[in-house]
């Protein structure tokens, strides 16, 4: 399968200022992060709020220029790419975002807003841009009439599906989903995470998906990236993950999740604190002070992101949970 | 005797022919247990509670047989009477916490109005207490925090100082309305073992309010599981789990990823939850429900007493012939 | 053990909530309609506007017209009144009615055509200073401070002074006078938006600047701008008046509700509805207007608070 997505060490840093005296700190919010997406694939981007997930969707869809790093969309270089190269990146990337309240104009007709990425950038007729939504919205489940109404008088999942109609008018290579079911309910997720895998199947779309909901993740993902404090943890096959997490912390998140019918044999992880202050993380691993395997070595040495079997871990201890 | 009796309330925004938010509810807590009440948006969860600590202003109509809490008749409590009550034996703990605590307000001020108002202490009697709540709220370097500010704590931390000041008036019964939707899974892990605790510890009863059936699953007792203002199932854990009676509790069983794994598709009920004007004649579930008959769709099933459970269903699932 | 769900055939049609609500518009009507000083508002502009609008047909006289021999006719309920002026004459003879009337044209005129002189720079302005914050936006903000540190009246004295008195120049003057407010509301309002998630997807949409601006944002930011104009509708008439009362604004024979205040001044004591008639329809159509934007206010911004 062709790979539509390169991320190599991407970084983004972000100044901020601390008074009038004190000068810059640096947020590392992105620190490092690299992979490969192939079409009609899925990669789950997993982590808490800090660890630097909603950085990597402003970084991946364009919105934001990484401090340093490459990111290659179907082939094309991002960086130092010609005018007329942008324009085909912008429609090759598109997201979803998670608040299906705050991602719809409330004063456009959601037919409008579903032309709307036809219009600017194909030379479709008024009467062809009307017929290709159309099509769209029986596609997600909406009836023609609706093409008339405002956001407003739509439910959440409803407007998560004219979100994610937008989002494919385009037929991009790359969808990037920012926790895009969290604030639906279960059996409304249920029906959108469903609609979700039938376009992917249809447009043979790549996915990034970001969610800090495990079980949401174990349903849809390929591949998994677990993320902290801006840096990756560990990435492997959804599979390997979940049977036989390595890295301490991406233990301490899946024995967290609760679950229905809790395997008694699996440990109860105890994680204590909170995450670190990214204006000053701690040094070597960030994730030692609240590790309960760390040791000196993991608060000097920062590890690195080395391959162990099937995937990719930060862990100087990674070998021993095997 | 019940420490809370609920018999029959009836809750409606509007003249008496409005339709009901929360209708024909029957609910009973014992002290020391821990019931949670599951449901999705619509179903009415958050208004029951509301209707109890008196939260619901014109033109909210409460009506009930019977509303009593602890052998007190909520109903017919004069304001200040139920400001007694409330606060102190019954106490809340919400969703947000960042917008739950007072923005202008330091941390320990707000501890200390709880003690002030309810508990009479002051000064430093109060301070010291407001310490000692902290500290049992596992909030690290409680002395600094007491003087700190909402904003400068995070989800959290805010969430456990929610916590401290609902405590603080030595509640009976403590209620939680979604107090881990807003936290990271690792935080929402430590939350909820840190309400199991303190309720053990204090023979507080628990009521909590959510739509996550799994936290349910590893945290209560007892579980009534609400459609459309309607009680449909009220059950024991794990049994409901294990043999759910009412096709609604089956399918949001059904929805969640876990219950699907290696498959395709999420099971999902069509349709969704009826609203303010399309409310069916007979069973609230029957235009959506797999198992429909025609009775179904002409007459309300009461809430009837099942193998394990009571059951709000003409046809119950699974259940032993009697 | 669970029995396995069965797929459903054909799904039950979902009872489809969209359909049970009512357009933008009558929502919005609705809303307005439950303020009731609102519609009462609403009902005197209506009158006004009516008035301005046939003046010709609808005033009993010719507003120009002097009648030497009913100087300072009393209005028909006093002593020494005719159905022939109904509110009396001034002090050259002409019929107080009819000059109400021809002045609601002014009136509205000024209103109106102010309003929109300002609106537009204003939100060309506001928009700029909004999606510009590094550069353009400080230098705009700077501008409308000062403009706002001058009082406003003396402000649009200066500028009639400058200008020479007259109608136009009138209108110049409020319209200056009432830029800054649009650009702030207008500035707040973009920047308040520029952060949502839909303004965010219409980048990635690829919309340009031209189209992000105004079909994307602005739409967004009219609430709190309506409502300004509305008010600002009030205090132009209310501007022009006290520029017509010291005589720079809009000058004599021409019935301009604030001019006729300002020539009857020496009548107070011997012709009180000289003076207080227009000073009453003056205190009529500015409270109407008021109550107008309070009700489309509140029926705005629920509906905002809905959609989000």
């Amino acid at each position: 399968m062709a790979v539509v997505l390169t991320a190599r060490e991407l970084t983004r840093h972000y100044e901020v200022s601390r008074g009038l005296f004190k000068g810059h700190a640096l947020v590392r919010a992105l620190n490092g992060v690299s992979f490969e997406l192939e079409a009609g694939k899925t990669l789950a981007v997993v982590g808490e709020s800090g660890c630097g997930k909603s950085t990597l969707a402003r970084a991946l869809t364009l919105i934001e220029e990484p401090s340093s790093g490459s990111l290659q969309i179907d082939g094309t270089e991002v960086k130092g790419a010609s005018k007329s190269e942008r324009k085909q990146l912008r429609r090759d990337v598109q997201m979803v975002f998670q608040s299906p309240y705050a991602s719809l104009n409330p004063r456009q007709k959601i037919g409008d807003q579903l032309a709307e990425p036809l219009l600017i950038n194909t030379s479709l007729s008024k009467a062809e841009r009307r017929e290709k939504v159309q099509k769209m919205m029986e596609q997600v489940g909406l009836r023609p009439e609706h093409y008339q109404r405002y956001p407003h008088m739509f439910s959440g999942g409803q407007r998560q599906r004219i979100a994610l109609a937008r989002a494919m008018m385009l037929q991009p290579k790359v969808l990037v989903a920012d926790e895009p079911t969290s604030a639906l309910d279960v059996s409304i997720q249920a029906q959108v995470l469903n609609l979700f895998m039938d376009l992917q199947k249809e447009f043979n779309t790549a996915y990034v998906f970001i969610s800090h909901n495990l079980a949401v993740v174990r349903h849809v993902a390929d591949q998994v990236l677990v993320m902290y404090l801006g840096r990756p943890a560990e990435m492997g096959p959804k599979a390997d993950i979940y049977e036989k997490p390595l890295h301490p912390y991406t233990q301490a998140l899946l024995s967290a999740t609760p679950a229905i019918h809790p395997d008694p044999l699996k440990p109860k992880i105890r994680i204590v604190g909170e995450l670190p202050n990214p204006l000053n993380p701690p040094d070597g691993c960030a994730f030692h002070k609240r590790c309960p395997y760390a040791t000196e070595r993991c608060g000097v040495e920062v590890p690195a992101f080395r391959q162990v079997g099937t995937r990719q871990v930060a862990c100087h201890y990674a070998e021993q949970f095997l | 005797m019940s420490l809370l009796q609920i018999n029959n309330l009836n809750v409606r925004f509007g003249d008496a022919h409005a339709v009901p938010v929360v209708d024909g509810l029957d609910l009973a807590v014992d002290a020391g247990e821990i019931l949670a009440i599951v449901g999705e948006s619509g179903s009415g969860k958050s208004v029951t509670m509301m209707a109890l600590m008196g939260l619901i202003d014109a033109p909210g109509r409460i009506t009930a047989d019977a509303l009593t809490f602890d052998g007190t008749d909520m109903l017919k409590l004069s304001g200040r009477q139920r400001r007694k009550v409330v606060g102190k034996d019954i106490a809340m703990v919400f969703q947000d916490p960042m917008t739950a605590l007072n923005p202008s307000y330091t941390v320990g001020y707000q501890i200390e109005e709880v003690l002030r108002q309810h508990l009479g202490l002051k000064g430093k009697a109060a301070r010291q207490r407001a310490l000692e709540l902290l500290k049992k709220v596992e909030i690290p370097a409680a002395e600094s925090r007491l003087d700190a500010y909402p904003h400068q704590l995070s989800g959290g931390m805010s969430q456990r100082v929610a916590i401290a000041m609902a405590i603080a008036g030595e509640p009976k019964l403590l209620i939680a309305d979604e107090p881990t939707t807003a936290l990271d899974v690792t935080i929402q892990a430590q939350i909820m073992e840190l309400l199991v605790n303190l309720q053990k510890e204090r023979n507080m009863a628990l009521i909590l309010i959510t739509h996550d059936l799994a936290v349910v699953a590893e945290t209560a007792k007892r579980v009534c599981v609400m459609y459309a203002g309607q009680a449909v199932e009220v059950g024991q854990v794990p049994e409901l789990f294990d043999v759910p009676a009412h096709p609604y509790s089956e399918a949001l069983l059904a929805a969640i990823p876990e219950h699907s794994i290696g498959a395709e598709r999420l099971a999902t009920l069509p349709g969704i939850v009826p609203g303010r004007y399309d409310r069916p004649d007979g069973c609230l579930l029957s235009p959506r429900c797999p198992y429909v008959q025609d009775n179904c769709r002409r007459q309300r099933p009461p809430l009837d007493p099942q193998a394990h459970s009571l059951v709000r269903c003409f046809y119950p699932l699974n259940q032993e012939v009697a | 053990m669970t029995s396995p769900i069965p797929k459903p055939v054909t799904p039950a049609s979902p009872v489809d909530q969209s359909l049970l609500y009512p357009s933008p518009y009558k929502e919005f009507w609705h809303a307005f309609a439950q303020n009731k000083g609102a519609v009462m508002g609403l009902a005197f502009m209506c009158l006004v506007v009516f008035c301005a609008l046939f003046a010709p047909w609808v005033a009993p006289h010719n507003p120009s017209e002097q009648y030497r021999d009913f100087l300072l006719t009393p209005p028909v309920w006093l002593e020494g009144g005719t159905w022939q002026f109904i509110l009396g004459t001034d002090e050259l003879g002409r019929d107080l009615l009819s000059r109400l009337i021809q002045g609601a044209r002014l009136s509205l005129l000024i209103g109106l055509s102010s309003v929109v002189m300002s609106l537009i720079p204003g939100i060309l302005l506001g928009l700029l200073a909004g999606f510009f914050p590094n550069f353009i936006g400080p230098s705009i903000m700077r501008l409308m401070d000062v403009m706002l540190a001058l009082p406003s009246l003396l402000l649009a004295v200066a500028i009639v002074a400058i200008l020479g008195p007259g109608l136009i120049n009138t209108v110049i003057a409020i319209a200056i006078v009432s830029l800054p407010s649009y650009v702030r509301l207008t500035r707040a309002a973009v920047m308040g938006e520029l952060n949502r998630d839909y303004v965010t997807a219409a980048r990635l949409a690829g919309a340009g600047l031209p189209r992000l601006m105004f079909v994307t944002v602005l739409p967004n930011c009219m609430a709190p701008l309506i409502v300004q104009a509305t008010l600002s509708f009030s205090s132009a008439i209310l501007d022009a008046a006290a520029l017509g009362f010291l005589g720079l604004g809009v000058q004599p024979p021409t019935p301009e509700w604030g001019t006729m205040l300002a020539s009857a001044r020496d009548y107070i004591e011997r012709a009180w509805w000289v003076v207080s008639l227009p000073g009453l329809t003056i205190l009529l159509s500015v409270l109407a207007i008021n109550l107008m934007g309070d009700g489309l206010r509140d029926a705005l911004d629920p509906k905002l608070k809905n959609a989000a």
